[in-house]
């Protein structure tokens, strides 16, 4: 008897333990899956905000993330804000451990490479090219190749090179081999077929724009290197296939025409330099192509066209150095992030004339041509980066600014009493109530039933809201105060901070003014120098003409 | 006949070259030396400013959602695509009862965001409590290569509390017809 109270006893308590263990487990398991979810929630929010360019607001969402997305996202967005110190922290224990191995690592090769430490982005690449798959990869394995080739081990490069799989990153190594080639050989043929293998694997990149970009350049570069080697008809095919939207299309004309004339088609050669001449004297080859002009009417025996031509390069030559004197002038009175980047972004162009302005206008030319220099792209950044900086920080002041007008405000009116509101409301809520409960007793159709339920639903919602009114309206002064205390010291934080952005805004647009200034001396210089070679041709035009007459026996 | 030239000046005369040539020579090299200096710590400071900015942004934000948003009348609405290849979203606009609230054009960058798992916020507003109705007009290319426009609405109760909704985006095979589908986080 006693035996089986007991056993009773303990069945009872076992089962209430396993009630209250199954109780625990699924509220830990609900508590859990409800932190996977805000997890997951900001992962997402993070990665969103980073691809839509905003670092700092995806630092905001990353803030709490554990494990490795959070991690990967984190030093993505401290690299883009340019925080390497944090970031590298990020990426080192990234790299100890099972995710994103490759892409952590050849970020951080690329941070020893910007620093110099070419041994230990080396040694970076290597983990990247181990670790890592696709894009990763090939990128990790192009940087290994372009390390060896700058070092002067071109075999090296070449082995690293034929290693990889057909695509962008592999088309630009052998692109820069080619160029090394034809640095050292007399003989192009090494450089050109590095330039075949390049455009070949040039033709698997997924990415179509790039890939069209980089095809262009190495046509270009395999016609000028045929040309260089007297294989005209072979120069005059690669250059055939430059599409004529490209960046590289002027320089392509230009060598197009070389080619030609070296085949005695002048005629061809100046079509292909006519067409050439419709693009800014800032291109690489359009300068030139005016001076051919002159010379393939010279050869084609039309000596009068010959001279009105030369004459219409000199021309033209002049007017661009006045352009280039006003460009510089512009530069030195406004500075040259609003001469050449913003003024060139405000042009109002319709959008069918996008495309074609963006490589007729002399302006935007000369951007595209300024912005080819590694340093002009460093220097430009910095000052957009300011730029967006203090932008940032203007719009936030002026959001504070309303904030704590509005808090003041609210502060200035003076909160009724709680008891005030609750009762007035609860008096009306009992109204409604009643209201619903007559209603139900005159309907039997379900879906009156059903809407009368839902507003039921919701007058409970707002009557749980005014029991909470209380609390609330209690504490809300202090709250507001502790609002405009924060509010006021963020505004004088944002005071600080823009007054540093703006100093160091004018430390780097003087940088770039003298870049730009110095840029813009060059093209001057060249047109100078065009100059002199036009007004040679038209002294050697003249004075042949002079003899001719004078062999003639005329005046 | 013709002796080599040679300097034979006075030494003060030059030795006040020599000076000049060893103080060009020192400008020179503190010219050079001073010039990757003076840009790293042009960098150094530009990237301080930029953690300073990120930290107080952060802190801002903070602030901004404590003082527009009250957590008892927030809602929040969110976009994830449930399936990746199933379109190419180009734009969304949300209405809450007929009220234009939020619309948004999507880059490459931000599409394949979403398609990596990103979720948007789209939307952050302060309803009353009771009935609402969200109204959402997406315009994509299907995975067919269709142009499509398509509306979609979900009504909901704001209750007490921080409100959320997840739009999730689909378009299935065979006929790639987009679908949004709501759910209401609490």
């Amino acid at each position: 008897m006693v035996v089986s109270s007991v056993d009773r006893c303990l069945r009872v308590f076992a089962q209430r333990v396993s009630v209250a263990m199954l109780l625990a487990i699924t509220l830990l398991s609900s508590g859990t899956a409800s932190a996977r979810t805000e997890e997951n929630l900001a992962t997402g929010l993070t990665r969103f905000a980073l691809a839509s360019g905003s670092p700092e607001q995806s630092l905001v969402y990353a803030r709490n993330l554990s494990g490795y997305p959070g991690a990967w996202l984190k030093a993505q967005a401290l690299m883009a804000l340019g925080q390497t110190n944090e970031a590298r922290i990020l990426l080192q224990r990234l790299i100890e451990g099972e995710h994103q191995r490759g892409a952590a690592a050849l970020a951080l090769a690329r941070i020893a490479l910007d620093e110099g430490e070419e041994t230990e982005a080396q040694q970076r690449f290597q983990i990247a090219a181990d670790a890592g798959y696709g894009e990763v990869r090939q990128q990790a394995l192009y940087e290994l190749a372009e390390l060896e080739r700058r070092a002067g081990h071109r075999d090296r490069a070449g082995r690293i090179l034929s290693a990889m799989e057909a695509g962008y990153w592999a088309a630009l190594g052998y692109m820069n081999l080619a160029a090394d080639y034809s640095k050292r050989d007399l003989n192009p043929a090494r450089a050109l077929v590095a330039l075949r293998v390049a455009l070949a694997m040039s033709e698997h990149d997924t990415i179509s724009e790039r890939s069209s970009n980089l095809r262009s350049q190495l046509l270009v570069r395999a016609g000028y290197l045929s040309y260089q080697n007297e294989e005209y008809e072979k120069a005059i095919g690669f250059l055939e296939q430059v599409p004529l939207e490209s960046y590289h299309t002027p320089r392509a004309l230009y060598f197009h025409g070389l080619a030609l004339t070296a085949r005695d088609k002048h005629r061809a050669a100046m079509q292909s330099w006519h067409r050439a001449k419709k693009y800014p004297l800032a291109y690489p080859g359009v300068q030139d192509t005016w001076l051919g002009m002159g010379r393939g009417y010279d050869l084609s025996g039309y000596l009068g066209q010959a001279g009105e031509a030369y004459l219409a390069a000199n021309a033209s030559y002049e007017g661009e150095r006045v352009t280039l004197r006003n460009l510089a002038s512009q530069i030195q009175r406004d500075g040259a992030w609003k001469t050449l980047v913003q003024d060139a972004r405000d042009f109002e162009a319709q959008w069918f004339l996008a495309d074609s302005r963006t490589l007729t206008q002399p302006r935007m030319a000369y951007l595209l041509r300024f912005m080819e220099d590694p340093a002009a792209q460093d220097a430009v950044g910095k000052v957009s980066d300011l730029a967006r900086v203090e932008a940032l920080l203007e719009e936030k002041a002026n959001n504070l600014q309303v904030f704590r007008s509005s808090l003041k405000n609210r502060l200035a009116t003076r909160a009724k009493l709680a008891s005030s509101y609750s009762e007035s409301f609860l008096a009306r809520l009992a109204i409604l109530r009643g209201r619903i409960e007559g209603l139900r007793d005159k309907t039997g159709r379900p879906v009156h039933l059903e809407t009368l339920n839902r507003f039921a639903r919701i007058l409970q919602d707002i009557e749980a809201s005014l029991t909470l009114l209380g609390d609330r309206l209690a504490n809300r002064d202090a709250r507001l105060e502790h609002l405009l205390q924060k509010t006021d010291a963020f505004l004088a934080r944002i005071q600080v901070l823009r007054s540093r952005a703006a100093s160091l805004r004018a430390r780097a647009e003087s940088k770039l003014d003298d870049l730009a200034l110095a840029f813009v001396n060059k093209h001057d210089d060249r047109m100078a120098h065009a100059l002199d070679k036009t007004e040679q041709q038209i002294a050697h035009l003249y004075e042949y003409l002079a003899l001719e007459s004078l062999e003639r026996g005329g005046p | 006949m013709f002796a080599a030239e040679q300097v034979t000046g006075p030494a003060p005369i030059r030795r006040r070259y020599e000076l000049t040539t060893i103080f060009l020579v020192v400008l020179s090299y503190t010219l050079l030396a001073s010039t990757p200096a003076a840009a790293d710590e042009l960098d150094e400071d530009i990237s301080q400013l930029r953690a300073d900015v990120a930290s107080l942004a952060g802190e801002v934000f903070a602030l901004e959602e404590d003082i527009l948003h009250p957590a008892d009348s927030q809602v929040t609405v969110f976009l994830t695509l449930a399936r990746k290849d199933a379109l190419t979203l180009h734009s969304v606009e949300l209405y809450v009862d007929d009220t234009p609230v939020a619309s948004h054009l999507y880059t490459g960058r931000e599409f394949a965001a979403l398609q990596q798992g990103g979720v948007q916020q789209l939307y952050t507003g302060n309803l009353p409590h009771g009935d609402h109705v969200l109204r959402a007009v997406l315009t994509a290319r299907a995975a067919n290569n269709r142009y499509v426009r398509r509306e979609s609405s979900h009504q909901f109760r704001k209750r007490p509390g921080e409100f959320r909704i997840q739009m999730s985006l689909e378009a299935r095979a065979p006929d790639y017809e987009p679908q949004i589908s709501f759910r209401e986080w609490k």
